[in-house]
Order: structure tokens, then C-alpha cells, then sequence
């Protein structure tokens, strides 16, 4: 089956006029919904920016004047500033574990040859296609089943869990891109088995574990799905006291505490833009 | 150490270092999915498991409450919704990525990436801000302009529910999209255009074809977040709002009756894992159907 303007007897002269508007029409509405998408991307976090300034108690769009002092009431506030210590303590065990883990899985799971490793690799993967509540939920029947309350481990645990597998794909996919040819080189030339591995191989696939971590500590210090489950209810992490205040606050320090949030985005996306470059991380 | 122990580290010839990851999976990942799965059938009272406790009662009971059903469609209507609506944005972005210069690309890359990487709650935030009373972003704008006089009521409905899950979850729709995309063969696209094809026809019939496993990538993947996101609905729906996730989260930490959460836990799991199934089959069918069409 063909159209008319497919039809090649027309390919000397060019496509008909009719078409050429159709084509016209058609990309003006293709490039209008790609700018829109972009508009819709960056709109809401420029917006939350762009109020944290506001000299108004309340929040309100576009901002009058400009002042720092949300910044200040933020940090003036003692509930945000322990929650903010909390967050930062359980992300930083969560990411420690997550790598000590993934690390050496990933070089098993891409060098590694054995019965079975097709399975091995979907299981360690398997958490990212449960959603963080349910991880959390999972994990707070658990505890109630031998007696472990939620608290810091078990939020450690469960981001734990939900983390690992981006950081052992982060470090298999470059595993993947190494070149054996330079540990062969390593051997040949006299080096120990030992050194070609720190100084070779380790030393190789550092920016794919530094991505890792940073990926794993954003994840971990933003999340709410899981820590909403399993944070213990005396030492709330950022996230689960940050949708409070967004439900119950309507002051423009909820903004402020926001756009610090995107400000920590952005540094983890310059680390990941230098280490391992964005495009890959579209895959 | 020995040099066996460096060989066998750097081959990672065997199982033995994806060990302890196992381990710690089959503890805290695959242990409490299976007291999960137990919790769903069986009685506890206070919090405590009860003796021959085995019981299909949730199960049953879940399936014949007609207010289950009338959740269930609230949530695969919102999830559907928003997954199309990120797919028709998402598609065009994707695809202006591949036919951009670098730096083009490096913005596109920037834009898309950092809200991934910005707290959920943060960007539903922002959906407060801009819908939200006369003091939001939009009906402010429109009063001032003198378009309307009353604030249009755009929090608490589906409208705010779907465009905040849109918003959220765009990245990860245009990030399979752009892979493909990027990566795609381009001498079909130019064969087509030679044979008198023209740009809009050889977009929808080599392009997009082309693109399928981007598409069934993206599809599955903003499906399952948006049908399974219970944080959006609270925010942006309001307290009436409630979805099959919400249930889940109402049940287990609002209400405290946790063999019923477990149960909507399950089927909400088991009913994502249906939908993802038939997003790949249909992927399946239509790619096929595509190149069978283009080759007759």
C-alpha cells in the first residue's frame, strides 16, 4: 500500500505543493511540542527559584523585591537544620553499602563466567522494578515480622536496596567499555597482578563509581517513597519533613529549602557531567 | 595476598564477588517481598501474626468491594493519561535532540536530566506554586491580564494530578526516546526521501517505526511510576483524590490495617506488571506490523 506522495515518479520535479505544507504544518507542530517540553522541564524549577527571593510572607508569583531572608529563617530553623544531618548521615551509609556492594557484583557480572549469570544479573537488578513503596512497605512487614522497628538502619537498608541497581549498571556499562588489551600490557611488562589491578583496572572504572555514588547519594537524600515506610518517626529525614511543610507551610521558606535542593541537583549533575558524561546516562 | 586472589578479582572469574549483594538482597529485598506477599493472606491483629492464620478473605473481599474497581480505574485512567501526555512531548524533544548540534544537545541533556535528579516533592511543589488559589502563577497572570476575574479552580482535580505527573516523570520518557533516536540508522530516512517521499510521511513511517524500542522502553517505564506515584495525587488531588497507591498508603500507615494494604500492595504490583507486559506485546505487534507495511 502507498500514497500518492510516496510514489518515486515525482522525486525529478520534488514532492507536490500540498505536501510541502503538510510538511511545513507537520514540523511546526512537531518543534512547538518539543519547545513546550523544555518550557514544561525547566518552567517549574526556575519558578520555585524565582519566589525563594520573594519580600512577601506568602508565596506569590512574580516575586516582590529581593531578599535573602528565607535562606535565613531556614537555617534558623532547628527541626529543618537536624532533618537536613539526619538525611545527610543515612545518604552517605546508604551510598557506602550500596558501592561496597555493586562494585564487585558488577565485575562478576561482566567478567565473570558461569552457570546461570544471565538470572544472576536480572535478580540484582530486580528492585528497580518494584516501586520505593513497595520496597518500603516490604521492609516495614519485615521488621514488624522480627521484631525490628523503623529507624535509621532500616531507611539505610531499604535505600540500600533501592539504589543498587543504578550503581551496579553505572559500573558494568563501564566495565564494558575497558579495554583488556591494557591489563594485558600491565601483566606483560612486569607488574604484579595486585598493581595491574588497582593501578589499571580500578583505576578505570573510578569515574563510573564516583557517578555512582553521586547518583546514589541524590537518590537517597531525596527520597520519600521508601523512607516515608521505614524513617524512623523521631529522626525524620529531609524529604518526609520537606512534604510536610509543603502540605501544611505556605511560607516562602519551603521554596528557599527547595531551591537549595535543585542548587544539590545541579552539583550532581556537574559531577556526573565530568566523570562520566551526561550522554551516557541516558542509557 | 595472593596472586590468585588479584586473578580472580580482576577476571571476577565466578560468582563469589556478586555474593554478598545476593545475600544482602535475598535479606532485605527478597525476604520482605515474601512477608509482603504472606501479609496479604494472612489474619494480624495489633500487629500481631495470628495462629493458622491463612486466609483468602482480603483477597476476596478486596475484589467484590465496588469502591476497589472504582479506584483501580482512577488509577490506570490518571497513569494512562499522563504516560500519553509524556509521550507526545517527550517524542518531538527526543527527536530535536538527534537532528541538534552539540551544544543544542547539552542543553536539551541539562534540561532533562537535572529535574531527574531534583527531588519529587520539590517539582510537585512547583505545581502548588503554579495552580495553586488566585495567588498562582497562572491565575494570577490571567487576572492581571484581565482575561478572567474569579481564580479558575486547577488544584485539587485530575488536570493537576495528570499535569504534575507529566512534568515529573517527562525525563524519563525522553531519555529511551533519545538513545534510539540518536543511534538510529539515518540511510532508511535518506532512501525514503530520495524515493519522493515526503519529510512528514518519512517521519511517521521510517522514524517512528525505527524507534520502537525506545517507545515500548518509555511507555513502561513513565507507566509504572505514574500508576504506581501515590506522593502527586496527595498533593495535587487533594484529600478526596485517591488512587489504588494512595489506598496502599492510607491503609498501611493512616488506618493501620496491614493484611489490606498488603493485598492492594499486590494486586497494584501484579496489575503494573500486567499493563508493562501488554505495553511490550503491543510493542511487539506494531513493529512488526510496520515493517511488514513498509516493505509491501
Amino acid at each position: 500500500m502507498m500514497d500518492a506522495d510516496v510514489a518515486p515518479a515525482r522525486g525529478a520535479r520534488g514532492p507536490a505543493l500540498a505536501s510541502v505544507w503538510a510538511d511545513r504544518l507537520g514540523f511546526f507542530v512537531i518543534w512547538t511540542l518539543a519547545g513546550f517540553a523544555l518550557l514544561l522541564l525547566i518552567a517549574p524549577s526556575l519558578i520555585v527559584v524565582m519566589i525563594s527571593f520573594t519580600e512577601t510572607a506568602y508565596i506569590t508569583f512574580p516575586p516582590q523585591g529581593f531578599t535573602f531572608e528565607w535562606y535565613a529563617d531556614l537555617f534558623s530553623r532547628q527541626q529543618i537544620v537536624e532533618s537536613a544531618v539526619t538525611s545527610l548521615r543515612i545518604s552517605l551509609w546508604s551510598t557506602t553499602i550500596a558501592l561496597l556492594l555493586a562494585v564487585p557484583a558488577a565485575f562478576s557480572l561482566v567478567r565473570g563466567r558461569y552457570p546461570g549469570k544471565t538470572f544472576a544479573g536480572a535478580l540484582i537488578v530486580a528492585p528497580q522494578m518494584i516501586p520505593g513503596m513497595v520496597i518500603g512497605v516490604a521492609l516495614l512487614f519485615f521488621g514488624a515480622y522480627i521484631s525490628f522497628r523503623q529507624s535509621d538502619l532500616m531507611l539505610v537498608l531499604g535505600l540500600t536496596v533501592f539504589c543498587l541497581p543504578f550503581a551496579v549498571r553505572l559500573v558494568m556499562a563501564q566495565l564494558q567499555l575497558l579495554n583488556p588489551a591494557l591489563e594485558e600490557a600491565s601483566l606483560s611488562l612486569g607488574a604484579t597482578k595486585k598493581r595491574t589491578f588497582v593501578q589499571i583496572t580500578l583505576r578505570q572504572i573510578v569515574p563510573a563509581i564516583v557517578a555512582g555514588a553521586a547518583f546514589v547519594f541524590i537518590e537517597s537524600f531525596d527520597n520519600l517513597t521508601v523512607a516515608l515506610f521505614t524513617a524512623s518517626p523521631r529522626a525524620r529525614p529531609l524529604a518526609v519533613e520537606l512534604y510536610n511543610l509543603v502540605q501544611f507551610d505556605s511560607s516562602p521558606m519551603v521554596a528557599a529549602l527547595s531551591s537549595l535542593e535543585i542548587l544539590l541537583a545541579f552539583v550532581v549533575m556537574l559531577v556526573l557531567g565530568r566523570t562520566i558524561g551526561l550522554e551516557r546516562l541516558a542509557k | 595476598m595472593t596472586e590468585a586472589f588479584w586473578t580472580r578479582f580482576r577476571d571476577g572469574r565466578g560468582v563469589w564477588p556478586a555474593v554478598p549483594a545476593f545475600v544482602f538482597l535475598a535479606i532485605f529485598f527478597i525476604a520482605p517481598m515474601g512477608v509482603l506477599f504472606s501479609f496479604g493472606f494472612t489474619e494480624i491483629e495489633r500487629g500481631q501474626v495470628q495462629e493458622n492464620g491463612f486466609t483468602l478473605r482480603y483477597l476476596t473481599d478486596t475484589l467484590s468491594d465496588d469502591l476497589f474497581w472504582w479506584v483501580w480505574w482512577k488509577s490506570f485512567y490518571i497513569g494512562t493519561l499522563s504516560t500519553l501526555l509524556c509521550f507526545l512531548l517527550a517524542y518531538p524533544l527526543a527527536y530535536l535532540y538527534s537532528e541538534s548540534g552539540r551544544r543544542m544537545r547539552l542543553l536539551i541533556l541539562v534540561l532533562t536530566i537535572s529535574p531527574l535528579l531534583t527531588s519529587a516533592i520539590v517539582r510537585t511543589y512547583a505545581w502548588l506554586v503554579i495552580l495553586g488559589g488566585r495567588r498562582g502563577v497562572i491565575n494570577s497572570t490571567l487576572i492581571e491580564l484581565g482575561l478572567i476575574e474569579r481564580p479558575f479552580r486547577m488544584l485539587n482535580t485530575d488536570f493537576a494530578v495528570i499535569i504534575g505527573m507529566t512534568q515529573v516523570h517527562l525525563p524519563f520518557m525522553v531519555l529511551p526516546l533519545i538513545t534510539v533516536l540518536a543511534a538510529r540508522d539515518r540511510n532508511m530516512e535518506a532512501a525514503s526521501l530520495g524515493m519522493g517521499a515526503s519529510r512528514l510521511s518519512t517521519f511517521f513511517r521510517i522514524v517512528v517505526p525505527l524507534s520502537m524500542p525506545g517507545i515500548v522502553a518509555g511507555l513502561t517505564i513513565v507507566f509504572a511510576l505514574s500508576y504506581t506515584n501515590f506522593i502527586i495525587p496527595q498533593l495535587l488531588g487533594g484529600g478526596g483524590f485517591t488512587t489504588l497507591a494512595v489506598q496502599v498508603y492510607e491503609q498501611i500507615v493512616v488506618i493501620l490495617d496491614w493484611s489490606k494494604g498488603a493485598m492492594l500492595a499486590l494486586l497494584l504490583l501484579g496489575s503494573c506488571f500486567v499493563f508493562i507486559l501488554m505495553i511490550g506485546l503491543a510493542g511487539n505487534r506494531v513493529m512488526r506490523w510496520s515493517v511488514k507495511e513498509t516493505v509491501e
